[in-house]
């Protein structure tokens, strides 16, 4: 019913706290009624099945679940977030409202702001969410290390850009057809970027879903024994922050968005953004490979980041122990297990050294996006003892490691660390001898050699060995097929003879 | 006076919508009359500020709406109700004339009363926690014009306020008119008589973009004294003022 009679009531001037007042209660408004509340299920969905599972299925490293998550984290919100950003965007148009709210007091400018943020508010909860489940269970998986939060960073930057992008596409073009083109549009420009990415200064370099290096991608063997390099990251995230203001300063340019301090407030924002992009893509621009595996941008790195990080070795119960940093203990059972037969029979050999020590590859960039990467293999004097670097190989057996079993990860180990064993002990000499003791004391140590036209296992289970039918050979396996005794005592005496070059083929036993 | 047209013209391309109206209005209800496509939309909207004339000054609430910061001024004490209400149909009632409040910068802490009293007054206080969407159009009308009356506003615009709602309504809301119409200048635009003759006490008719009649709504009646065709006696005049102006 519609009532006569009413109160009168006294308008008054707001004043800047009132005006925060009544912004915050917009802003409660507009959070009830985003149309991202009802897509951060959706979104959430998609993390589990494209980023969580996956993510969790790799080994508990931080240096490698966080960037994993990064990259897979941020497609999965994409279209949820863009799709909502310009539904929400071309909102007054589709409704009709624009008389309604083309004569409020509230300049459109703040109004459009509010709306953008209430959206970019739930998207960042859902992703907080998300975060929070893979960083919590890692955090409970994880031997050693803390969580790396710039990953997550890039991506709670790149969220509030890809809400502006889709919230101006809406205003702007309010069409049925802007949400799925500009939704679709920016998945598959981001999904992309990684493709586009040629090199350690390529500027798609920029883009949050780049998480690593090109070419290495997130990476067991980096960001761990070396700090992770924050130098991308902070570029990425200047980058995010900055189109986000400059796509959102933009929106209120036009005259109808303000007065003209409103304006004058936008287009400072709007520049204020683009200096950010520009800086970050010239800080991108100048960035440069480091032998650790990250990129290092020289305005922001931190000299300090270079040296590799103190820790205490986990070491493997064998004959000769296998030490590995804690952040692979989990690791340690499977390699200890691999190479002990090997270990047993070198241990107490001239040249055996005292103990297999984990160590860092290094990475060096070559031309386009291949990457060289080279094993830490070789002698070290450590407080007096010999010690062995190796680079074990950077994937976890067993169930949470779908592509390789234990079985296969534990040829891996023997085919690359038990090589670089033997080669130490045996001598890297192309006398035919060398090559058959070497090949021998692999062959029974559990390593398997591939005949000839082979070309790799794309796992690194298997070695290229001699020639089958050749003399070598048949002196390898003859050599191999000794009693384990026999062969380490026949070692024992002929060892240094045999790396001296002084054994023919005849005389392996 | 609250509404000041000097030679308000507005074109739409080689349309001419409003042709060099002058108008002036004090408190009151005010009616617009007019057949379809007479320019009472049009005229309503630039009233609005929703658009800027294309010549002729516009003085609103004492103020000139085309400098911005007196423009703000008038939108704070503007009430608006366009022909064709969107809404958004997730917000309820009492939200939707909520988020108007806020949008016309009320103080924060006047707001929850005002949405109440608002509400109530269009007589949708038992509906405020329903959707939009569930409402019927009278209904919806009815939100409508709660929002446009939430801000206790000087100056009202209400474009064919009457359509949807059904007779008890329109006298319901012909009463609210009155009411409001004591300390404020409401402008009604309709091509309903009987709404005119009811609420208004000044009433202007529009033709092809034309005022072609400006006076009280006993003046319009008295021109249709042995002319013109209706029922009523307004209809009456209106219908023969129409036709001394289509001659």
């Amino acid at each position: 019913m519609i009532a006569a009679s009413a109160p009168a009531q006294a308008r008054t001037q707001q004043m800047p706290a009132d005006r925060l007042r009544s912004g915050a209660r917009l802003l409660r408004l507009e959070f009830r009624h985003s149309a991202m509340l009802w897509l951060v299920p959706l979104a959430a969905g998609l993390f589990w099945y494209n980023a969580y599972r996956p993510v969790m299925a790799m080994p508990a490293l931080w240096s490698l679940r966080a960037p994993s998550m990064q990259h897979n984290a941020l497609l999965d919100f994409v279209l949820p977030v863009v799709g909502a950003a310009t539904w929400m965007g071309s909102r007054e148009s589709r409704r009709g409202t624009g008389d309604l709210t083309a004569i409020v007091a509230r300049p459109r400018w703040t109004r459009q702001l509010i709306a953008w943020a209430a959206l970019t508010a739930w998207a960042l909860a859902g992703y907080a969410i998300c975060v929070g489940a893979v960083y919590g269970v890692t955090a409970a998986q994880a031997a050693w290390g803390g969580p790396l939060w710039w990953p997550a960073a890039v991506g709670a930057a790149g969220l509030p850009a890809l809400a502006a992008i889709g919230f101006a596409a809406g205003t702007w073009f309010p069409s049925r057809f802007t949400t799925p083109l500009v939704s679709i549009g920016t998945f598959m420009l981001l999904g992309f970027s990684t493709q586009f990415a040629h090199g350690a200064t390529s500027l798609w370099q920029a883009s949050p879903t780049i998480s690593g290096v090109s070419g290495i991608g997130p990476d067991a063997g980096v960001a761990t024994f070396y700090p992770y390099l924050p130098d991308l990251p902070i570029a990425q995230v200047m980058f995010a922050v900055g189109l986000a203001a400059m796509v959102l300063g933009t929106l209120g340019l036009p005259a109808a968005s303000g007065s003209r301090r409103v304006r004058a407030a936008s287009a400072m924002t709007a520049a204020a953004g683009l200096i950010a992009v520009t800086t970050a893509a010239g800080l991108i621009s100048t960035s440069r490979f480091e032998r650790h595996g990250m990129l290092a941008i020289p305005a922001l790195h931190d000299a300090a980041s270079d040296r590799p990080i103190a820790y205490q070795p986990v070491c493997g119960q064998a004959a000769i122990p296998v030490c590995m940093n804690p952040a692979f203990v989990s690791y340690l059972p499977v390699v200890t297990s691999a190479l002990r037969p090997l270990l047993t029979e070198v241990a107490g050999l001239p040249q055996a050294p005292a103990r297999i020590l984990q160590a860092a590859p290094t990475f060096s960039q070559l031309s386009y996006n291949d990457v060289a990467v080279r094993d830490a293999a070789g002698i070290r004097i450590i407080a007096g003892a010999r010690v062995l670097l190796a680079s074990m190989p950077d994937q976890l057996p067993g169930e949470r490691q779908p592509d390789v079993t234990s079985a296969q990860y534990a040829m891996q180990v023997r085919a690359q660390v038990g090589d670089a064993l033997v080669g130490i002990l045996v001598g890297e000499g192309s006398g035919q001898a060398q090559q058959a003791v070497r090949a021998g004391l692999l062959m029974a140590s559990g390593v398997r050699f591939a005949g000839p036209g082979f070309r790799g296992d794309g796992l690194g289970m298997t070695l290229r060995g001699p020639a089958p039918g050749s003399a070598v050979s048949d002196a390898a396996r003859r050599f191999a097929a000794l009693p384990a005794a026999a062969r380490r005592a026949w070692l024992n005496s002929h060892l240094t003879a045999v790396r001296a070059g002084r054994i023919t083929l005849g005389q392996v036993p | 006076m609250n509404v000041e047209l000097s030679d308000l013209t507005r074109r739409f391309g080689r349309r001419t919508a409003v042709d060099g109206v002058c108008l002036q209005a004090g408190p009151g209800v005010f009616g617009l009359l007019g057949p379809n496509g007479a320019g009472k939309t049009t005229l309503l909207r630039t009233m609005a500020t929703v658009i800027q004339p294309t010549s002729g000054t516009v003085r609103l609430l004492g103020r000139d709406p085309g400098q911005h910061g007196q423009r703000r001024e008038i939108r704070r004490r503007l009430g608006y109700l366009p022909q064709a209400l969107g809404y958004y149909p997730g917000f309820t009632v009492a939200e939707f004339v909520e988020y108007f409040a806020l949008l016309k910068e009320m103080p924060a802490g006047a707001v929850p009363a005002a949405v109440a009293t608002a509400i109530e007054r269009v007589g949708l206080a038992d509906r405020a926690r329903s959707k939009l969407r569930t409402l019927s159009g009278g209904m919806l009308r009815r939100a409508g014009i709660a929002q446009a009356i939430v801000n206790e506003p000087e100056l009202l615009l209400l474009d064919e306020p009457t359509a949807g709602l059904d007779p008890e309504q329109r006298v319901e809301f012909r009463a609210l008119l009155r009411e409001v119409g004591q300390r404020s200048t409401v402008i009604v635009s309709t091509h309903l008589v009987e709404d005119v003759g009811a609420a208004c006490s000044q009433v202007a008719l529009m033709n092809a973009g034309r005022l072609v009649f400006q006076g009280t709504t006993a003046e319009l009646t008295s021109r249709g004294e042995g002319h013109g065709i209706g029922d009523a006696p307004l209809e009456r005049g209106y219908s023969a003022v129409l036709a001394t102006a289509r001659a």
